[in-house]
């Protein structure tokens, strides 16, 4: 039963994601293929996440900058998370130059991936990694 | 190849690498990193939630 619970829902995610990856963006199953998934998505948070989170809102935002207190507790970690922060927001503005831009020698990340869910087989795999970043975002991380 | 797509290609290898990278030290904090500082909290959930959302509708539904 333990097993067979995580077993199921792979499975019905890589149907759905095949089944998904066969739709065109003008189809109404295709829009509401995706708006099921948002929803599904936003109850499991609320759902599962009440009084479950790791930290407040404040201290959320708060966190990244008391960068002293970081640096002093663990200098490697705080490197590295900086590296990924750069990295990230290298991405967003890049993406949003190229879009801002509007010409074909600067390609968005929008039709990068409209190459990859071109095809049925592509857009099932991107799919399905949409999916579970849903549900990692979703359910992920919480206080048991 | 235009310079647009250089530097897409450049950015994606260097966050592969530094990805791998991070991966393999236990006293970095690895790819799934970003994804798990989001999910923190009811703001950062929220947010990220947002942007997969409107990600997703972007992708799916939008794109020609």
């Amino acid at each position: 039963m333990s097993r067979a619970l995580p077993v199921g829902v792979v499975a019905i995610g890589a149907t759905v994601s095949w089944w998904a990856g066969g739709l065109h963006r003008d189809q109404t199953a295709a829009h509401l293929s995706v708006l099921v998934a948002i929803a599904l998505a936003v109850a499991a948070a609320v759902g599962f996440g009440i009084g479950r989170q790791a930290v407040t809102a404040r201290a959320w935002v708060k966190g990244p900058f008391d960068l002293s207190r970081h640096l002093d507790e663990d200098p490697a970690q705080s490197l590295a998370a900086a590296i990924w922060a750069v990295l990230l927001m290298s991405v967003i503005a890049w993406d949003l130059n190229s879009f801002v831009h509007q010409s074909h020698d600067l390609p968005t990340l929008s039709s990068i991936f409209g190459h990859l869910t071109s095809t049925h087989a592509g857009r099932s795999v991107v799919f399905a990694a949409w999916l579970v970043l849903g549900a990692t975002l979703a359910l992920g991380w919480r206080r048991r | 190849m235009s310079a647009g797509a250089a530097v897409w290609l450049v950015l994606g290898a260097t966050l592969l690498g530094w990805g791998i990278f991070s991966g393999l030290r236990r006293d970095l904090p690895g790819p799934l990193a970003p994804i798990r500082w989001f999910a923190q909290s009811w703001l950062g959930r929220a947010l990220a939630l947002c942007a997969w959302g409107g990600a997703g509708w972007h992708l799916f539904c939008q794109r020609p």
